[in-house]
């Protein structure tokens, strides 16, 4: 029995006009999935929303408002206009991760390319508003505080910032999702073990440790982990562009990005 | 599509898994806004405003009820007030009538007391007068009476003169 780790399966490859190739993985479907079904439960839920609200609208208000105090709280009152995107980034994270629960579809979050693109809009937001609040030389002589020596360190550390979030949420959904493999190998290869001896070799075959163990493992690893990651990597979001964006003494408040 | 049993590296950068999930990251994020975050918030805000709103008139209508409560009592009090003047008022006239009529009667009394002991005195006067013109007559006479038997003259003045003084004494 060999175990190969892996990134998502190229499900189609192509070439485009012969100018580049294409290589559609296993991740563009989940993430495709995930969009699809944010967009249609999205609709769903915000249709028929009434003064007087049932049962789901409490609940849907619930969540609505956790997520603008959550906003409020980490980045204050005036760059509440983030709490929508804050809100898409966590649920696509979550949802994105916990696809892989159903057993058709690899998560989504398990592959560095999703979780780059994100970190560096995270990036791109952060160097956007810092620029516009500071101008494109302040936002450079920030660099060189609290000393100029410091300058090579502070470039690294803006480089690291959306590689490290990026690997962060990366390597737990994937170092998950390989762990839960390796321990369901390794369930195998103990109850052929144990139970090897018994003579009816259909019985003995079967890897009965496999039954319940990676269930529970998997709560951990899928739905415990995928919900802190989708927190960490939003609350990390909201830290860093809400730092970008000060209170209001000299900007002003602009539509979304 | 096509299952190909190749697989991307465990780490590996695919600019097109990228270019979907931006695509798809993006278009998460506009519908939600405008789907769901937005007419949700904006429910939740009409509601606060509504909730804001009633509280704020039912203050205002309790202030209201409040000072008309305070005018009213105000009003009473005054009332009340106005009424015990008008009362001791016309308690303090009807006594003062009544020692003005105590006073009016008394005077009137005395008037005619007064009035009555004059006339007293002058019909006494007057009778005086009268008895004493009748006495004088009376004394003529009597003296005629007496010149008819002869007396002397100065026995006569005598007899006048200790007969008025008598008539004096006895009578004043």
């Amino acid at each position: 029995m060999s175990i190969e780790v892996t990134g998502p399966k190229i499900l189609w490859e192509f070439s485009f006009f012969g100018l580049f190739d294409v290589t559609i993985t296993e991740t563009v479907l989940s993430s495709c999935v995930v969009m699809l079904i944010l967009v249609i439960g999205s609709i769903l839920l915000g249709r028929n929303l009434k003064k007087r609200p049932g049962k789901k609208q409490v609940l849907l208000e619930k969540v609505v408002t956790m997520l603008y105090n959550m906003v409020r709280d980490t980045m204050g009152a005036h760059n509440i206009r983030f709490a929508p995107y804050i809100g898409a980034l966590f649920c696509s994270s979550l949802l994105g991760t916990l696809i892989s629960m159903t057993g058709f579809f690899r998560s989504a979050t398990a592959d560095i390319s999703t979780t780059i693109v994100w970190a560096l809009i995270t990036s791109v937001l952060v160097w956007f508003y810092s620029i516009k609040n500071q101008g494109f030389f302040g936002w450079l002589k920030g660099f060189t505080e609290p000393i100029v020596v410091m300058t090579p360190m502070n470039i690294v550390s803006e480089v690291a910032q959306p590689v490290s979030m990026a690997f962060r949420h990366f390597g737990n959904v994937a170092g998950g999702s390989v762990l839960t493999m390796l321990i369901y190998n390794a369930l195998a290869g103990l109850s052929a073990m144990v139970f090897g001896w018994i003579p009816n070799a259909i019985i003995s075959a079967i890897p009965i440790l496999q039954v319940g163990i990676p269930a529970i493992l998997s709560l951990y690893f899928d739905l415990f982990s995928g919900f802190i990651q989708a927190l960490v990597f939003s609350m990390l979001t909201m830290v860093y562009v809400g730092a970008a964006c000060p209170p209001p003494a000299e900007k002003s408040g602009e539509s979304n990005s | 599509m096509i299952f190909l049993a190749k697989t991307e590296p465990f780490i590996s950068l695919n600019i097109w898994t990228a270019i979907f999930t931006l695509v798809n990251l993006l278009i998460v994020f506009f519908i939600m806004k405008k789907y769901l975050f937005k007419p949700v918030k904006k429910m939740i805000d009409d509601r606060q405003q509504e909730i804001d709103d009633q509280y704020a008139d039912a203050d205002r209508s309790r202030k209201e009820a409040a000072a008309l409560k305070e005018q009213y009592e105000t009003r009473l009090a005054e009332a009340n007030a106005e009424s015990d003047e008008i009362l001791k008022a016309a308690y303090r006239k009807s006594q003062l009538r009544d020692e003005e009529m105590l006073k009016e009667a008394q005077e009137k009394a005395s008037q005619t007391l007064r009035r009555a002991t004059e006339q007293v005195a002058l019909e006494k006067k007057r009778a005086m007068n009268e008895i004493k013109d009748e006495v004088s007559d009376m004394a003529v006479d009597i003296a005629a009476a007496v010149l008819a038997r002869d007396i002397k003259a100065e026995e006569h003045k005598q007899l006048i003169d200790s007969f008025i003084d008598n008539f004096g004494e006895s009578h004043d």
